[in-house]
Parts: structure tokens; C-alpha cells; sequence
């Protein structure tokens, strides 16, 4: 008997899930996070699913958490102290970083303040060229200088980013080898070991979150290790990674920045797993906390990957699943201004002091209060009677904002609602303008606290006319570490013309790319399984400034055939621009391989079937919807089997968020328990 | 369904229409001016041609108060499917120069025209005397490449080929332009169907009121901002450093008048219209868009929950004399408004800092030299023509914080392109890219630094082209006891002994292991800079913002030894503070030695003498009395000057001077 246990550690909670392999049971616990005691809610939580599911410490063979420390040492910037060395005459390269600022109209639009100030930067002579060639070596002499300056410094650790380095990292190896023979007290990051990339605001950055985060992450990871050994748990643990992926503590040590957006991101591979399970193809996942919206996009049964994803203040250019955060949440504070328009947001009431009909201090209107107030909210006990649900309170509160407005408080909370959901309107819009889908053929997957609450809002907002809401909305991103596979990402930057006098170069950067991703699964991870190797390149035209991943086959490489990489190239330019250019000269920047070991899948049983296909609810209440007071029906979700039907408008309460399903919408349970629910054509 | 509380639904829906447009342009559009630089616009309208809503995300920032009404009304007739379009700046004064290139489409609800959405590309190349059709020394808008005026593209949802032909035929890059107008108009389609579908949602009447809702709370939101502003007339002017190739100073001025929730702006006292392309085309339009930019930035900064709407125009009413610089008489070269452009917008700052000492910045930089190298590549003999980074320089100091390094305030949306991808593609090495110490104008808050950028060229008869020089004469002032910053300069092979000094020169010609050097303006700085806490002098000393030679002789911080000597800080600024300037704008001693001889009233005599001659006799004079006042030694007055040279040229008509 085993267990595999998936953690995922948010502002308010820190969601668990246990899987029993023999048997595929699959227990959920939510425990409060205790910010003051860090790791204090895992070993908590572990006692609690002792207790309640008898998982034994000793039975738990695989131990995969998704954790904030390493964003939230970004955002509260209580990371290490560094020092930056570069090429000489480029010193204020992430100062300037790519020029364009957000708030673009503002004339007090500014930079974010950088993670090492520009006195803490250093440039040294050296020069490599964009072939890789040396055209100046490296100042030792200076670099000796240099250290002796930093070491004055009181830094923890050192960044050295050389230009071209991508290409020729024997320089940054020199340098970084010179400085821990003078300096061997602090630790030192290549930009050529971190992820050895063309273009250097990126690489440079890329290097400097992973030194940014690298003490605390590492130090947070030999706690946990100490602790669940302490409690006698057989497994080290493993970290989700930005890439949807895991890695052991022992790499995530070093592989710092591979973990920044773990959570997110597992949260979209938890979405995609359950949406696979329930024969779904194309979602829109909508994960909505008490501060913030994640969306993403699953086409084709794939998350969908990208570079750029924002952390913090920063841009993060390691692949991940794309994730778009919007600063809109179930806390998100309503307001009227002065022209007598309704506002929501940006500001949040967040987790503490939260909405005000949670009744730990919050006074202003958000969300959730206008949920509550218009009586979808309290019909069961929250978050497994953790936090109560004052409705008074609620009333009181969209009251007052009613009287600013000269608005009846129903049709205050219904407008406060159709605000939120306008704004999550835009984000979507954009998504679905950059990736040229249409939303008719997509499913929204709304998870989270307050996801299921506004999901079929804004599906019908957007005209999506399915919604799927998994059996357990509150823990789909545990889920997804839980699931995901072993994964590296590894790249090469080749930047040559496909052309056959490239071949050369591009079978030996797949050579060095499949000795490195070998090395780094059978060796750092232990993974002794089939691994798969996923093959591609970062393709564009010449004169383009932007590239295009496109898939490749090894054996086109080794055939020297370059015909079906142009034409593969080609087609997917097609795709997403719309236009392509068959004359045109095709330039491969990036070659890049995903190696992964496949983690076995739940087998889970399905359900047992309903005996009735229609659902019996608990009984009526009344709400406010759609203009009009309503009495609809109040289902409880364990109450509902598997084929069981019913139509909207319903409330579906469980313990860990509200479901809100307004008129048009037919509901029906699926063998896994979902709750599948389209909209009648008409509706 | 739209009534004023959830007025935010239909204003989400309707940027979100606008993004939906951008990022389709984006995603689909050829050239590099849409891709890189994001030269474009995208924008819903309503049934007259009012912008009502524009993208936050992408694109240029010059339109959101625009007004396509002229140039709907000049084509006759409108069916569903069509597309119209324009690029001649003279007709309807949509496009403000050749290669801007503007498509407009109605959205029709049961046979009405509900909206319109519309939007600009700029065109690599339209052809005309130049390659890229934009070039300072162009002297009138036929050299200026091919116009079309505005008519119909699309019909029935069918390009006219006719039409696509006649541009291709006159045009540099035709595949270039093909595409982009493609995507542009692409991206009219799916704003059509965003726009459709918010019909169905509010209905044609909800849709149409919510959008005059939408202009009216912009309005209300423009009101409420300059009732916030004390009455009064507010007077400024700003230099450009050359009115033409070898030319004078071009000066704008504007008197702002706020009064209650109202304010004209009155540009009366600019140049006469130049003999260059310098020229900004307004049609008499009392709310062009190009006289307003620097009025959006200032509201937006003054509350960044505005609308950017068309309906934020309506208080405003400006007032710019034909024949003058800012609205020239056809056929008057516009190609590179553009450097106009900014001066026009540290025009309005200006004046608002009068207005509003408390809230606003000192200048920003307010000159991006465009970049672009032809050049050979010795590994293949090919000839490379790229775009090089733009050189954009920093922000003004804020009321609460340093202006920031290296871009900032209205150069804010500029991109580059990293070091690494240029030397891949570019037969050039960069020296440096960086910023430049002691080049933001000193102030309690600093003025952002200027950026410098170095490359060596290998090829022979390399032609460096950069464009939008300026600044390099006058510098980015300081405000309320500020100083102004570091000018800008184009260099070859600095301090060697074949420098050469170009100062604001758009083009030259470069040799093999020549050193091109740039640098941008600085932004100026705001409040005493002897005010400035000494340990943040310290800190910029330590950061290598500031030399030590400056924070002495400056902020007067004496460092040793990398710590502040505060006993000899305090003597110091003592004996500095007396001298220290207090006058509003601190504009530097160019700017104080031109004043010299054209001070106020001799400019304004200018300016008044040249309005009463006939259009084409204005450039030509005002260079004649430069000229005759530059001779007179210890300057004489316009009067002198301008019978002296009508002495020279009896064909001048006479007028007479009358007071400004």
C-alpha cells in the first residue's frame, strides 16, 4: 500500500490530495496557511490526512508540492544580495532591458527598481562575436580587481552575462571559475548554465531570478526535506515546475527559477488531466482566487507553452505554461466614482481581511459579497468549516454602495457582478485574439475558490456555450503536481539559415541537447523509466523579429533533408499569422528538446450510477439573478451521482467553492463527477 | 441596458473589441514598423467617425481623440462590405503624412450605419523622392510619395485591385504594403464582428447611446481635471533646433487658457509654415488629434482611470493660424512631422506646468533618434539595409520621484532589438549601449539619464540614417529650480583624430572601422538640486548616474572617500544656494543666448510680420531676417532686419509690423 500526495500551497490555504495507488482512493484536504510559520501547514496537513484517511507518513511513496517561496521572494523582494558582472561598454542591460514601459500614456510611467542596483554591476573587457569567436579575451587581471571590489560588497552571490555567450560559454565558465578560487564564499550563476539563450536582457534576467530566489528556495528545500524526513516520510520531495513538470528538491536547489510559477502552472496540467478524463479537447481554464484570475488555454488536449510570462515585476523567459494573471478576484473591491460609475478592482480585499461576509474585518463591497448578497452563497458550511459566511454583513455592505449609486442593493450586486465579469471579458479577448481561436468550440473550466461562482457568467458573456466543473474545484492545481511528468527543457541557440551547410551545426547542438537531457533524467532525477524526447525549433524569416516554435522530427536532422522542416515551418506560420512566405529565406534561431518520464496516471473508477436521472434538490432558496428575484434549486454537490441531470437556474454548494448556474444551462453529472453544463442554443 | 453605473461593461467590451483589432494587426501584419516598433492604430468609432475606444496594450498612442468625420464625408457612399481608406494628410486630415496609411469601415445594423472601426498602418516605403518617403530636406508633399485620397478600398468585402495596383506600381516594397493593409483590414472584419455582437447584446440603440455614453464620461472626466487647474492664461514656447537642412530654430508657442472646466489652446505665435517637411498638417481642425497628444498624457497622468475617448477633446478648443508650422498650406512637405510632433508635446507640458507647478514633471528627453544602417556584409557581399535600436532618452524628474533612465514619459511605447540579434544579422559590433552619466538635468529630482549607443562599421559607403534629430542645440528644461539636461549629438569616431561632429544631421556616410556614436537628450530635472538628499547624490555617485565632479559643483555634496562630508556639504551649499537658479524653467545657455537676441518680443515680431505675408514669402523671409540679424552684430531689431532685407529683395511685399 502507497500513497502519492499532491500539495499545493495558495495565500489563504495549502490544498492536499492523496491517491492510493493500488486502489486509486483520492482523498482532499484544505488546511489555513500559517504565513508566520512556514511549513508548519505541511506537516499539519499531513497529521490531518493521517488522521482522517489514514495515510501513514511511512506509506507515502511520492511527494510532489507546488510552492510560492520562490515568487513570493520576488514580490516582497527579500532575495539575495548580488552582484552582476558584464562585458564591458554593456553594463546597464537590465536597466534598459527591451526600452517599452507599461502605462504607456503616463507621463509618471517608470522601471520597476531592478533586483541589483547599477552599483553592484561591474563590466569586464572581453569580447566574443556572434559566431561564437573570441574577439578579445578575458581581463583576468581586471576580474581579480573586480572581486576584491565585490567582495566589499557584502553580496551573497554573483551573476556574470557575457554577450554572445549563448553560443561560447568559455568565458563565463573562466570568470565564474577565477571568482570562486578568490571568492569562495559566494555562490555564482552563468547565464550560460542557467539557460543559455540569444538575446541578453532575457538571459541575463533569467540568470539573475534564479541567483535572486537561489538561497531561500534552496534553504526552504532542505527544511522540507528535514521535515517530512522527520516525520518519517520514505520520499524526497519533488517541485512542480513552471513548465508543468516536476524536478527533485535536489535539482530545484540550484534550478531555482524553474519553479517560480509552480502552482499556475499545475493548475492548467491538473485542468487539462480532468478535461482529458471527461472527453473534453479545447478549454479555456478560468482559476479564480481571492486576488487574482489565472486563464489558459488548453487546444487539443495541450496546455499551451510560451516564454515571457510575467513574475512579479519581471518578465520570466523560460518555457511555461502560459498563464494569464488578471488582478480580479472574489476579494476585489467595488466602488462607484465620481461620475457615478461602478468600479471593480484593482484593489482587493484579498485573503486577510478578505470580504466583508467572512467576518474577519473586511468592510468594503467585493465580489463575493455581491455573490453572497444575492443569496447564492451560504448554503453549506466553507472550506470544510473554516470560515463562515455572514450575510448580513454582505447586505450591509452592497447596501451602502447602493445608496452611493442610487441603486436598489439587488440590482448593485447584480451590476457588481457584471463588472467583474466585463473586465475578465477583455483578458479573454486578448487571449483569444493572439492565439486566432474561436471560443465556440471551447469548454470554460472554471476552478478555484470563486471560479465555479462566475464561470457560467462569463461563458455566457463570451458565447462559450459549454462549462465544465470538475467534482472538486478547490484542488485542481494539487491534483496537477500530483500528475504531472518529469520534465526538462533544454535549448540551443544555433540562430543558422536552413540551409544545407547548417546541418553541421544543427546535428551537433541536438547531440550536446540530448546528452545534457539524458544526464539531467537518469542522473539528477533518478528517473528510470521510457523517456520521451520532444524535438523542436524557434523558426522565423529572416528580418523577423519574433520566432515560432515548430515541431521537428530527429530523422529529418539526420537525413539532412531540411525540405520538411522549411515546409513544416511554413504551414505553422500559416496558422497563426494568417500568411506565409514560401520565397522567403527560413532561419532556425533555437533548437530545443523537452525530456520527460511519464508519472503513471490515476485509473480512477467510475462512479456509480445515478439511480433517477434527475437530481432532487435539497430544497428552494431565493436569489436575485438576471434581474429578477428567483427561487431556484439548491443542489448539494455530494449529492449528486453520476448521470444525473437538472436545469438552471440552480445553486450547487460543496465544500470548497458555490457553483452558480443562471437560466439556459442544462447540468449533467458525469462517471467522474463533473458537472458538465452547456447553454441551450437559444438561451 | 446600458445606463451610467454599469457604463464599465460597455466600455470593457469595447476595448476588448479594440485589443481583439490590435492584436489580430499584430499577429498578421508583414512589415517591421507594425512588428517592432508598433507603428499603428486600431480604433472603434461611432457613426460620425468619433473614437470611442482604443487599445491599452499595443500600438502608437497618438489617436485617441481623433475624429474621422472629414474624411468619412469625402467618400460618397458606404454599403456593408466596404472598406474606405486615405493617406494624403491634405484631404480630410486623417493621415498626417504619406506613409501613414488609414482604413475605415461602417458597421451596419439592419441597413444603418451603427459605428465605424477604423485604423492606421505605417507603410514601409509610398514611393516619392526617398527610400522610406520620409526625409527632412523634402520640401514639398509630391516628393512625398504617392496619395491617395479617400475612397473606397474594399467593396462587397473584394479588394479593388485597381487600386492595389496603382500602389504597388509607385511603391518601394509592394509586398510589404500588400500585406500590412491585409492585416489591417483583417482586423477591421473581426472588429466588425465584435461590434455585431455587442449590438445583439445591448441592442442597436443601446449600443449606439452606451458609445455617447462613453464620450460623455470621458468628458465629464476631462472636465473635473482642469476644473482641478487654476483660470488663467499660461505662456510657453520650445525650439526645435533646426527649422530645415543648415536652418534656424523653429519655435512653437502656445498660450493655454483654462477658464472654469475649459481651456483653449492657442498656438498663434508659431513658425511660419516651413520650406521643409517639418511641417504638421491640422486643417484648421480645432481638436486635431496632433495638437492634443501632449493634452492626453497630461490628463491620463493626472488620473489614469481617464477614458481615452474622443469625448475627452471636447473642452478643448486650439487655435493654429494657416500657414504656420502646425497647419501648412498644401503643398507643404508633413514626412517627418514627427520631430514636430515632440516638440509640440513639450510644448503642452510646459504650459501645464505652469499651470500646475505641483503636479507635473520637467521635460522628457523628447527627441528618439531612429536608427537605420545600409551597409555590406563582408562574408557575402550582400547588401544589408536593418533597423537599429532608437536612442530615447529619459523621463523629466516627477513631483515624487526621479525621472526614469533611458526612456520614459511620451518615448515610453519604443522598443529595441537586443545586441545579440543585431550582430547576428547586421555586419556592425557594438561598442557600448548604456546610459550617459550626468546627462540627466540635476534637480531635487533628477532628470532621467540619456542613452548612448557605439557601433563600428566594416563596409565601405555605409549610409547611417537617423532620424527625428533634435534636441541637440536646445536643451530638455528643468522646472522649479531644476536644471535642464545633457543635449543629444551624432558622432563619428569620437575623440579621435577624425571626428566628426553632426549634431541634429539625419544622414551620413560612414567608413570602414568608423565608430558611430549617439546620444539622446537627457530628461530635465525638477525642484533645487541643492535640496536633493545627499546620500541619494551619493547613491547616483556610487551608481555611476552622477560624477562626483557634478554632485559638487551641482547638488553641491561634497563626497570623500565614498562617504558624504556633511559639515563641508552644508558650507558648501551655502555658498552655492544664493546663485542657485529660481526662475520656473531652467532651459540652459543655449537656449538663454538665443533668447538673447530673440527674445519675446522680437520672436513675436517675427512671428506677426511673416503671418501678414503671403504663404509662400514666409520661410523664405524669415531666413533673409535671420540671416540680416545674425549680421547685425550686436542685434538689431525685426523691423531693421526685415527693411534691410526688402532693401535686398524689393520684390517683398511691405506690411506692416503691428504689436503681437
Amino acid at each position: 500500500m502507497s500513497w502519492r500526495i499532491g500539495v499545493d500551497i495558495g495565500g489563504t490555504f495549502i490544498d492536499f490530495c492523496a491517491l492510493e495507488t493500488g486502489t486509486n482512493r483520492f482523498e482532499t484536504i484544505k488546511v489555513l496557511t500559517t504565513p508566520d510559520e512556514p511549513g508548519k501547514e505541511l506537516l499539519d496537513g499531513l497529521g490531518l490526512l493521517h488522521e482522517r484517511h489514514g495515510v501513514a507518513p511511512e506509506e507515502v511513496a511520492s511527494f510532489v508540492h507546488g510552492t510560492t517561496v520562490g515568487i513570493n521572494t520576488i514580490i516582497q523582494r527579500k532575495g539575495s544580495r548580488l552582484a552582476l558582472i558584464t562585458t564591458a561598454g554593456f553594463e546597464d542591460v537590465i536597466e534598459l532591458a527591451r526600452l517599452r514601459m507599461p502605462e504607456m500614456y503616463s507621463l509618471f510611467c517608470a522601471r520597476p527598481e531592478q533586483l541589483i542596483p547599477r552599483d553592484r554591476i561591474y563590466g569586464v573587457r572581453q569580447r566574443q562575436l556572434a559566431s561564437g569567436e573570441i574577439a578579445e579575451p578575458l581581463d583576468t587581471d581586471a576580474l581579480a580587481g573586480i572581486v576584491e571590489a565585490i567582495r566589499t560588497k557584502g553580496v551573497d552571490g554573483v551573476i556574470v552575462s557575457f554577450l554572445h555567450a549563448y553560443r561560447n560559454g568559455v568565458h563565463e565558465a573562466q570568470a565564474r571559475a577565477l571568482i570562486t578560487e578568490l571568492a569562495p564564499e559566494l555562490f555564482v550563476f552563468t547565464t550560460s548554465e542557467v539557460w543559455p539563450v540569444i538575446r541578453e536582457y532575457e538571459r541575463t534576467t533569467t540568470a539573475i531570478l534564479n541567483g535572486y530566489v537561489h538561497p531561500r528556495v534552496a534553504g526552504y528545500l532542505t527544511a522540507l526535506e528535514a521535515a517530512l524526513a522527520s516525520r518519517g516520510v520514505p520520499a524526497g520531495p519533488m517541485l512542480t515546475k513552471s513548465n508543468g513538470g516536476v524536478m527533485n528538491a535536489q535539482t530545484g536547489k540550484r534550478a531555482c527559477v524553474n519553479m517560480l510559477l509552480s502552482g499556475t502552472a499545475s493548475g492548467v496540467i491538473g485542468a487539462a488531466w480532468l478535461a482529458e478524463q471527461a472527453g473534453v479537447r479545447n478549454v479555456l481554464t478560468l482559476d479564480i482566487g481571492g486576488t487574482s484570475a489565472d486563464l489558459a488555454l488548453i487546444i487539443d488536449g495541450q496546455p499551451q507553452f510560451g516564454t515571457g510570462e510575467v513574475v512579479g515585476d519581471f518578465p520570466l523567459f523560460l518555457p511555461s505554461v502560459s498563464v494569464t494573471s488578471i488582478g480580479s478576484g472574489g476579494g476585489s473591491i467595488a466602488w462607484a466614482d465620481d461620475f457615478g460609475v461602478l468600479k471593480v478592482g484593482p484593489e482587493s480585499a484579498g485573503s486577510t481581511p478578505g470580504p466583508a461576509c467572512y467576518g474577519r474585518g473586511g468592510t468594503r463591497a467585493t465580489v463575493t459579497d455581491a455573490m453572497a448578497a444575492s443569496g447564492f452563497l451560504g448554503h453549506t458550511p466553507l472550506a470544510y468549516n473554516q470560515i463562515g459566511m455572514d450575510r448580513a454583513r454582505a447586505d450591509a455592505v452592497i447596501g451602502e454602495l447602493a445608496g452611493k449609486l442610487g441603486l436598489a442593493p439587488q440590482a448593485t450586486a447584480e451590476a457588481i457582478i457584471a463588472v467583474a465579469v466585463s473586465e475578465m471579458f477583455v483578458e479573454v479577448n486578448k487571449l483569444v485574439a493572439r492565439y486566432g481561436v474561436d471560443l465556440r468550440e471551447f469548454t470554460l473550466m472554471p476552478f478555484g475558490g470563486a471560479g465555479p461562482m462566475l464561470g457560467c457568467f462569463l461563458a455566457r458573456e463570451l458565447g462559450i456555450p459549454r462549462v465544465l466543473v470538475p467534482h472538486r474545484p478547490g484542488v485542481v492545481s494539487a491534483l496537477g503536481g500530483l500528475i504531472a511528468d518529469v520534465k526538462g527543457d533544454f535549448i540551443q541557440t544555433v540562430f543558422a539559415a536552413a540551409v544545407p551547410d547548417s546541418l553541421p551545426t544543427l546535428r551537433e547542438a541536438l547531440a550536446r541537447l540530448k546528452t545534457d537531457g539524458l544526464a539531467w533524467i537518469r542522473d539528477d532525477q533518478r528517473f528510470a523509466g521510457p523517456v520521451v524526447e520532444i524535438l523542436t525549433a524557434d523558426m522565423r524569416y529572416h528580418g523577423q523579429s519574433f520566432e515560432i516554435e515548430v515541431p521537428l522530427s530527429e530523422g529529418w536532422l539526420a537525413d539532412g533533408d531540411l525540405a520538411p522542416i522549411t515546409e513544416a515551418f511554413h504551414r505553422q506560420h500559416l496558422a497563426i499569422y494568417d500568411f506565409n512566405d514560401i520565397a522567403a529565406e527560413v532561419q532556425i534561431v533555437n533548437l530545443r528538446l523537452v525530456v520527460s518520464g511519464a508519472t503513471p496516471r490515476p485509473n480512477l473508477a467510475p462512479a456509480a450510477e445515478a439511480q433517477t436521472a434527475t437530481a432532487t434538490p435539497e430544497h428552494m432558496i431565493d436569489v436575485w439573478l438576471d434581474g429578477a428575484k428567483r427561487e431556484v434549486a439548491l443542489y448539494h454537490r455530494d449529492a449528486l451521482r453520476n448521470g444525473h441531470r437538472f436545469t438552471g437556474p440552480a445553486v450547487v454548494a460543496q465544500q470548497d467553492t458555490t457553483v452558480c448556474i443562471p437560466e439556459g444551462f442544462e447540468a449533467q453529472v458525469d462517471a467522474w463527477l463533473n458537472l458538465h453544463l452547456s447553454l441551450r442554443p437559444e438561451a | 441596458m446600458v445606463d451610467k453605473v454599469t457604463l464599465q461593461v460597455l466600455a470593457n467590451h469595447c476595448r476588448a473589441a479594440a485589443e481583439n483589432m490590435a492584436y489580430t494587426l499584430y499577429r498578421t501584419a508583414h512589415s517591421t514598423f507594425v512588428k517592432e516598433t508598433e507603428d499603428f492604430t486600431v480604433m472603434v468609432m461611432d457613426k460620425t467617425g468619433r473614437v470611442v475606444a482604443v487599445p491599452m496594450d499595443l500600438g502608437a498612442t497618438w489617436y485617441p481623440g481623433m475624429n474621422y468625420n472629414r474624411a468619412i464625408d469625402l467618400v460618397d457612399e458606404y454599403r456593408p462590405g466596404d472598406i474606405a481608406f486615405t493617406n494624403d494628410p491634405y484631404s480630410g486630415y486623417l493621415a498626417t503624412h504619406a506613409p501613414d496609411t488609414h482604413l475605415w469601415k461602417p458597421i451596419f445594423h439592419e441597413g444603418e450605419i451603427v459605428c465605424f472601426v477604423g485604423g492606421h498602418v505605417h507603410n514601409t516605403d509610398m514611393g516619392g523622392a526617398v527610400p522610406a518617403s520620409l526625409s527632412r530636406s523634402l520640401t514639398e508633399i509630391h516628393q512625398e510619395g504617392i496619395r491617395f485620397p479617400p475612397m473606397t478600398l474594399m467593396r462587397d468585402g473584394v479588394f479593388d485591385e485597381k487600386v492595389l495596383a496603382i500602389m504597388s506600381m509607385n511603391v518601394r516594397k509592394p509586398h510589404l504594403n500588400m500585406g500590412d493593409l491585409k492585416a489591417l483590414a483583417g482586423a477591421l472584419n473581426t472588429g466588425e464582428r465584435k461590434i455585431l455582437a455587442m449590438v445583439r447584446k445591448f441592442g442597436a440603440k443601446g449600443f449606439m447611446d452606451g458609445l455617447d455614453g462613453l464620450m460623455d464620461y470621458a468628458e465629464h472626466q476631462a472636465r473635473e481635471i482642469l476644473r482641478s487647474m487654476p483660470d488663467g492664461d499660461y505662456v510657453f514656447a520650445d525650439y526645435a533646433d533646426e527649422d530645415g537642412v543648415d536652418g534656424n530654430p523653429c519655435r512653437l508657442k502656445l498660450t493655454l487658457t483654462i477658464k472654469g472646466d475649459e481651456a483653449i489652446l492657442d498656438f498663434t505665435g508659431s513658425d511660419p509654415q516651413l520650406g521643409s517637411s517639418l511641417n504638421v498638417p491640422t486643417g484648421s481642425d480645432p481638436r486635431h488629434t496632433l495638437l492634443l497628444v501632449g493634452v492626453y498624457y497630461v490628463l491620463y497622468t493626472l488620473n489614469p482611470q481617464l477614458m481615452l475617448n474622443s469625448g475627452l477633446t471636447r473642452p478643448f478648443t486650439c487655435i493654429a493660424p494657416e500657414g504656420t508650422v502646425l497647419n501648412p498650406s498644401f503643398p507643404a512637405a508633413v514626412g517627418m512631422r514627427s520631430l514636430t510632433c515632440a516638440r509640440l508635446r513639450s510644448l503642452v507640458f510646459g504650459a501645464f506646468s505652469l499651470a500646475i507647478p505641483e503636479r507635473m514633471p520637467a521635460a522628457p528627453a523628447g527627441s528618439s533618434s531612429i536608427v537605420n544602417v545600409m551597409t555590406t556584409d563582408e562574408r557575402t557581399h550582400r547588401s544589408v539595409i536593418a533597423a537599429i535600436n532608437p536612442v530615447v532618452g529619459g523621463g523629466g524628474g516627477m513631483p515624487h520621484r526621479d525621472g526614469p533612465n533611458g526612456s520614459g514619459a511620451d518615448a515610453a511605447y519604443l522598443k529595441n532589438t537586443p545586441i545579440e540579434i543585431t550582430e547576428t544579422e547586421v555586419p556592425i559590433q557594438f561598442v557600448h549601449y548604456g546610459l550617459l552619466p550626468d546627462s540627466g538635468g540635476p534637480g531635487r529630482w533628477r532628470g532621467g539619464l540619456a542613452t548612448v549607443m557605439e557601433f563600428k562599421v566594416f563596409a565601405p559607403n555605409s549610409r547611417i540614417t537617423v532620424r527625428n534629430r533634435d534636441r541637440s542645440i536646445f536643451r530638455p528644461w528643468g522646472t522649479l529650480g531644476g536644471l535642464s539636461a545633457e543635449t543629444s549629438n551624432f558622432i563619428i569616431n569620437p575623440g579621435a583624430a577624425n571626428e566628426r561632429v553632426l549634431g541634429n544631421t539625419d544622414i551620413a556616410i560612414a567608413e570602414p572601422g568608423d565608430i558611430i556614436h549617439i546620444h539622446s537628450p537627457g530628461g530635465g530635472g525638477r525642484g533645487s538640486a541643492l535640496d536633493r538628499e545627499p546620500e541619494r547624490v551619493l547613491l547616483d555617485v556610487e551608481r555611476g548616474y552622477v560624477s562626483a565632479e557634478m554632485a559638487k559643483t551641482r547638488y553641491g555634496v561634497v563626497i570623500v572617500e565614498g562617504a558624504v562630508d556633511l559639515d563641508a556639504t552644508a558650507a558648501l551649499r551655502a555658498t552655492l544656494r544664493p546663485n542657485a537658479h529660481t526662475t520656473h524653467f531652467h532651459f540652459g545657455p543655449e537656449r538663454d543666448a538665443f533668447e538673447q537676441v530673440w527674445h519675446a518680443r522680437n520672436y513675436d515680431d517675427l512671428t506677426g510680420l511673416l503671418s501678414a505675408l503671403p504663404v509662400h514669402w514666409r520661410f523664405f523671409v524669415k531666413t533673409k531676417i535671420f540671416a540680416a540679424i545674425r549680421d547685425a552684430a550686436n542685434a538689431g531689431d525685426v523691423e531693421t532686419a526685415f527693411a534691410a532685407v526688402r532693401r535686398d529683395y524689393p520684390q517683398v511685399p511691405q506690411v506692416m509690423l503691428t504689436a503681437a
